[in-house]
This record gives C-alpha cells, structure tokens and sequence, in this order.
C-alpha cells in the first residue's frame, strides 16, 4: 500500500503547516469509522460528534451514466444521486465562522488551522448560523448559566487533529477511514489526488472559495 | 406658563426614563463587552467573563422587552397616554420647522422657526412645549428600541431563527442588523447625554426628565401674576461648564468616531469581513476613543442617577415650603380646564 510514504494511509499526503482536510465523496461508504475514531480519539461525549456523515438523496439514482460520480453531476448541475458526504470542520482559509465571531473566539491560525478558544467563547452560536457546513456543535448547551440563559454553551468543533499532525500524524477519522475518503495534504496534493482518482469536487464554486481561499484555482 | 422647558412629564414617564436609561445601559455595556472585547477588556472581567456577559445581556434585553410592553399597554389604555400620542405626532409646523431650520444653517433665513425655538427664552405661548427635535429624538429611540428588541429576540436562538426562515443568510442578517442598530444607537443615545448634560442653563443636567411635571411650579416668583419673562435672564452659567462642555463633546465625538470605526475595523461583526474596509486588529488609538466613548456613557448613567437624587431633594424641598404656609407657591400646580398632568412627552 504504502510508496516508500512515512505517512500512514493514502489519505493522508502531507501534514502540519497548510495541511487541509477535505472529503471525497465518491470513495466515502457512509461505513462510520472516521466518526468512530474521532470519538474514541477526543473522548467525544455519546450524543456529540464533531464529524458527520452526511447522506444526500438518499436512495436515489443520479442522473444516466453519472452514478458513481456525484462531483461530476454536481459539477454538471445534474443529479448525483444517493451521496455520503463527510462534514466537519474544513479549517477554511476565507473562515466565515472567524469573521463573524464577536468576541474573536475563533482565529485563523498561521498554520491554516481554524481555533476556537473556549475561554472567550461565549455560545452566541453566531459562527453556527455563519458556517456553511454545519461544524460548530454545541455539546455544553444545557449546562449552567447557559441553560438559564439559553445561550449556547462554550463551541465545538474538530480541530483536524492539530496535536496529532504536529507529531507527524494524520487526523484520526482520516487515519482510519478504510477507503481513503477523507484527504489531507496540501490543496495542490489534494486536487491531484481527486484528479487520479477521477472523483469530482462535489462543492459549488462559493464552497470552495471559502475553504481553500485563492487555492480553489488548484481545483479547476 | 415659563417654558424653561423643565416638567413636561408625568410621574411615570420620569419614572420610566429613569429604568428605561438603566436597562439600555445595561444593554449597552454588555453588547459593547462583547462586541469589542479587545478594547473592553477590563469591562468583560467586570461583569463576570464571557457567560456573565451575555447572562446579564439577555436578562436585561427582557427587561427592555418588558418595559416597551408597559409603555405600549400604558399608551393604549389611558386617556392621557393617547392624547400624549396624538401631541407627538409630528405636525405642519414639524416639518416647516425641519425646512426653515435648514435654511437657517445654510444661512438663507435670518431666524428660526418659533417651532423650533425651544430653551431660548421664550413662554409657552410663543412656542410650543416640543419641537420636532424632541418629537424626532423619542420617535427615533422607540423605533430603534423595538427593532433592538424583536431582532434581538429573533437571534436569541440560532437554531431556532434557522429553522424558521431555512437560511443561513437570514440569520446572519439579523446578527448583523442588531449589532448596527446598536451602534447607530450609540451614537444617538451619547449625543442625547451631550445634549442634555452640559445644556448652559441647564448644567450638569437638565432635570425635566426627572421632576414629574405636576411638582414644577408653573413660574417662577412669588405672586400669582403671569410674569413678563421666562425667568431665564435670572440664570447665570456655571463657571466650569464651558471647560467640562468642551472636554466632554470632544470625549462625545471621539467615542462615537471610534465606535464606528472600531464596528467596521473590528474582525467583521456586526459589519461581515466583506463589506469591511480594513479588517484586522484594533489600535491603541482606537482603544482609547472606544473607551472615551464608554466614559461618556458612563457620565450618562450618573448624570440619570443624579437626576433623580435632585428630585428627591426637590421633592423634600417642597415638604419643607409646604409646612408653615399652604401658599400656592410650590404646591400642586393648578391645572387649567381640568387636564391634569398631559405633557406626557419627551424631548
Ligand atoms: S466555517 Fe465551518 S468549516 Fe469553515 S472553518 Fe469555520 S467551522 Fe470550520
Ligand atoms: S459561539 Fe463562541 S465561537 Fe461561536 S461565534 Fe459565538 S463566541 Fe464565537
């Protein structure tokens, strides 16, 4: 499996400084274990998870001949059919969740990784309503003075296994994900993967702005 | 009557300027905490961290929401609070006002509108009790303050709001409405200090909206005669007032600068990251003016503290003068065609 690569899976392409993380959807099975290892990784509570498998229409056929390739439909504008979609944080580099939070809980590190700092977090949820992917979980909300008040509890989200990759490790769920569908390297790693692998993007133009910024040129 | 334009209000609008300035201050601080915590921290470890801030936040939005209920409920059922409603609805002479006033600045008229002549020194009868500025200043504050009220309430639950119009942009666009709103706000509510902290008759404040109206005297004087003038020649400016004028409007206007500033320079709330100019983080400079201007609030709120200390001495005051005589000097007022206590209006 391994080409004489340190790194442990396939997935995995390159780590730390400007290491991004990002789904391909057409290798995701909706199988589970990226959410498993995360949780067994972290210690996520039961009815947390900081990483969800999404499924798109389920049950449905994408349009003729384009069924085993939901980001070339996507970018088509045709139907992809039935898709598992792994979400969470993608550490964007035009972060919305970063611009809108009030009291500067979440930074955009040098290093490209997206941080909350609990500490300052006061559980407004705005970077909830911001974040077009759904990352931020609110584990905490009926605790404390947040459940007097009903503000949302200090935020949550995957930090892409920042300790981990600073020891040279990939982040958990992409660790072990046993087709590969979580990829993690630099955006021009990345782009070159999906192109070997003849899978699309599967995100809109908007999407990818956010997430890889000017680096979004890499995908076209 | 004089017009020196003190006691145009009942007991309970003094009363309910009083809670309504602490809620909205309150508000205030806590909002402002939150929004420019870099420039504020001490205020946010003041009020007890990141959850302290926003508990006391929200508790108090309730208050506001509770309070413009009253006064809604207050307007609709009594008969004085709807003729009070009809006397601020702006008029002809409103708007002739407004028009003239602009030709005056732009030096096209030689005199002001007698609309908008108020603390000049004229009597009631040659002008009236509120000018269009006073109409303006409580329709621009009930406006704002409901619109605070309900988006803030509408972005209370994020979830909530998301499930309610199925958009992201929609939720979105009421956080970034409601941190506008306040700051506009602000602005107006530290002009409104400005404006009615260091009147020169008036300073350090101007007690109209803390002395019920049924306690003023209708004039000045001992005899029950009309008298020919105002009473306002019989003023005499404060010594200190023209050094604490000019020290606190620079403090105003260096505050409301750097509130605006600091809203578009600050990371992107409440102005999103796209629409602002710089982005990026604040300066010394921009530190100080925010703090200025949270100085100047601070002014506000003991000036309305001290408003009402002045009502209670003015209040033993006229205990005192009542005792040995029952003189119509400081007593109840005497109302003409029995309409007791119907200036239930701001300025
Ligand atoms: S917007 Fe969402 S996905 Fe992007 S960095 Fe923020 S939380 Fe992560
Ligand atoms: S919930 Fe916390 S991290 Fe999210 S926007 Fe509010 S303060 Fe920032």
């Amino acid at each position: 499996m391994s080409t004489g690569n340190e790194v442990m899976h396939d997935g995995v392409m390159s780590t730390g400084e400007d290491a991004r993380i990002f789904p391909d959807v057409e290798a995701c099975i909706d199988c589970g274990g990226c959410v498993v290892s995360c949780k067994r990784t972290w210690d996520v509570p039961r009815d947390e998870q900081r990483i969800s498998i999404a499924t798109m229409l389920e049950g449905q056929e994408a349009a003729s001949g384009l069924n085993a390739s939901s980001g070339r439909a996507m970018e088509q504008s045709e139907s992809p059919g039935e898709t598992a979609v792994p979400m969470q944080c993608y550490h964007c580099s035009n972060a919305p969740c970063v611009s809108v939070c009030p009291t500067d809980s979440l930074i955009s590190k040098e290093n490209g990784f997206v941080r909350v700092r609990d500490d300052l977090c006061i559980g407004c949820q705005y970077c909830l309503s911001a974040c077009p992917f759904g990352a931020p979980q609110f584990p905490d909300e009926d605790e404390g003075v947040a459940n007097l008040v009903g503000s949302g509890g200090n935020m949550d989200k995957c930090t892409m296994c920042e300790e981990r990759q600073d020891v040279g490790k990939g982040p958990a769920c992409a660790e072990e994900c046993a087709t590969d569908a979580i990829l993690v390297g630099t955006p021009e790693q990345i782009s070159d993967e999906l192109d070997n692998r003849d899978s699309g993007t599967f995100f809109n133009d908007v999407a990818m702005d956010i997430i890889f910024g000017e680096d979004a040129s890499e995908f076209q | 009557m004089s017009n020196l334009d003190h006691g145009k209000f009942t007991r309970v609008t003094t009363l309910f300027h009083s809670l309504l300035g602490l809620d909205v201050f309150l508000l205030f601080f806590t909002g402002y905490a939150i929004m420019f915590n870099d420039e504020l921290w001490w205020m946010l470890t003041l009020m007890g961290g990141a959850s302290g801030v926003t508990a006391i936040h929200r508790i108090t939005g309730i208050g506001l929401v509770a309070l413009v209920v009253f006064w809604i409920t207050l307007q609709v059922i009594s008969s004085t609070g709807r003729s009070n409603f009809a006397k601020i609805l702006p008029a002809k002479d409103d708007v002739d006002a407004f028009i003239q006033d602009i030709q005056f600045v732009l030096g096209r008229v030689d005199e002001r509108h007698p609309s908008a002549r108020q603390f000049a020194g004229y009597k009631a009868d040659e002008v009236p009790l509120l000018s269009y500025i006073g109409k303006g200043v409580v329709f621009i504050f009930s406006i704002e303050l409901t619109l605070l009220a309900i988006s803030g309430l509408l972005i209370w639950s994020k979830t909530g709001l998301a499930a309610m119009f199925q958009t992201k942009a929609a939720a979105m666009a009421f956080v970034t409405f409601h941190g506008l709103l306040g700051v506009i706000m602000l602005m107006g509510v530290m002009f409104h200090i400005f404006e009615h902290g260091m009147h020169p008759a008036f300073y350090p404040v101007e007690t109209k909206a803390f002395i019920p109206r049924s306690m003023v005297p209708e004039h000045h004087g001992d005899d029950d005669e009309e008298p020919d003038t105002t009473g306002i020649e019989r003023l005499s400016l404060s010594p200190s007032w023209r050094t604490v004028s000019t020290v606190f409007g620079a403090m105003t206007v260096i505050g409301i600068v750097s509130v605006l500033i600091g809203s578009i320079f600050d990371e992107g709330y409440p102005v999103p990251r796209e629409i602002a100019i710089g982005g990026g983080p604040s300066s010394i400079l921009l530190t100080v003016g925010i703090n200025l201007g949270m100085v100047v609030l601070g002014v506000g709120l003991v000036l309305s503290m001290y408003g009402n200390v002045l009502r209670i001495r003015w209040e033993q005051q006229l205990e005192q003068e009542r005792e040995p005589t029952t003189a119509a000097d400081g007593g109840e007022p005497q109302t003409d065609g029995g309409q007791p206590e119907s200036d239930d209006t701001e300025n």
